[in-house]
């Protein structure tokens, strides 16, 4: 499948501009960007081999990912709204039919589904939000505030040894299933709100960031210049006893063009 | 509350969007060279990690779905490349 005598071309995004234009030698690999346009769309692109840009070294990967995303960046400077395209995106030559007419060919079949993307982001810019919570910090809340926990714990202490272990065991699993209570209320009030505050909200998986618990990760789909109600709800989110908050962006809305 | 996009602090935000996001084109229409994860393996199980609120039984139905859809898309994508 890849047939490295082929040519292609690294597609970095999708505007709407019919215009041969050039963005400079600022591709990934330090050769010239420029557009092919047709039918009123063009592809942001560099020639490149029929051949994935792969390596095992995270430094190089980090390069090219920087430099793609620096490429969509002057893209949106230059033309507005973009559709950012994933990471090794190539389009090769086949039987008979440069890579460049087969860019042309994708943009005219799909034009409908890519102008309905790019109304979609019109005018609109994407942020990360993750929220994070300390187990600790909640179960000392929960401890302090939940009378049934506070209660078990003055059992605990008038009971003999044996007899404490059993209420210590109760008090454990108690305390899990209220955290846990507690954790998935909080995470649908923090959802509502956040919702409510921008254009389009995705949930994303959580991951792992250190110590921290994150509970919740999403993209944000929200006007330019309309981005304050969202920080303003995140601003409270983050003064929270147990719960902080990270807020990244604008970024273009990588998140917001994938197929549903 | 203010947004960051500083580099040191946001690469993988960034790698989260460039890699594993944005618009990938539609097989049927056009050969390409795309969605074969050929690039830095190690890189993407070390940002990926484990999900830590499965746990706690939060967002389980949403995660089993967002694995079917993946499911669905690796699969998709597995006949394309078998043709």
């Amino acid at each position: 499948m890849t047939d490295n005598e082929g040519t292609g071309r690294y597609v970095y995004c999708i505007a709407q501009v019919d215009e041969k234009l050039s963005l400079g030698r600022i591709s990934l690999a330090g050769t010239e960007v420029y557009t092919i346009p047709t039918g009123g769309l063009c592809a942001i692109v560099h020639d490149c081999p029929a051949a994935p840009y792969s390596s095992d070294e995270e430094e190089i990967v980090h390069q090219w990912v920087v430099s793609h995303q620096a490429v969509v960046e002057a893209a949106l400077k230059e033309f507005g709204t973009v559709l950012p395209m994933r990471f090794d995106t190539i389009i090769r030559d086949t039987d008979g039919v440069s890579a460049e007419d087969n860019v042309r060919r994708w943009l005219s079949d799909d034009s409908d589904v890519l102008r309905q993307k790019l109304e979609r982001v019109r005018g609109k810019e994407e942020y990360g939000v993750q929220v994070f919570w300390d187990p600790t910090a909640i179960t000392r809340l929960l401890s302090e505030t939940n009378p049934e926990i506070a209660g078990i714990e003055e059992d605990i202490r008038s009971k003999s040894k044996g007899l404490a272990y059993m209420y210590r065991q109760r008090l454990e699993k108690l305390l899990k299933q209220e955290v846990e209570t507690e954790v998935e209320k909080r995470f649908r009030d923090f959802h509502h709100r956040i919702k409510a505050s921008v254009s389009e909200v995705r949930l994303e998986r959580t991951k792992k960031e250190g110590d921290k618990q994150m509970m919740m990760n999403l993209s944000c789909l929200v006007p330019m210049e309309g981005v304050r109600p969202l920080a303003d709800e995140l601003e409270e989110i983050d003064h929270m006893d147990g719960f902080s908050v990270r807020f990244t962006g604008p970024w273009p809305p990588y998140s917001f063009v994938t197929w549903e | 509350m203010e947004p960051t996009r500083e580099l040191h602090g946001t690469i993988s935000d960034l790698l989260d969007r460039v890699l594993d996001k944005g618009l990938i084109i539609n097989a049927d229409v056009i050969i390409t060279l795309s969605g074969i994860p050929l690039i830095a393996v190690n890189l993407r199980a070390a940002i990926a990690g484990m999900e830590t609120m499965l746990e706690y039984g939060v967002m389980t139905d949403w995660d089993e779905a967002t694995r079917a859809r993946e499911r669905r898309i690796r699969e998709e994508r597995a006949a394309v490349g078998a043709q």
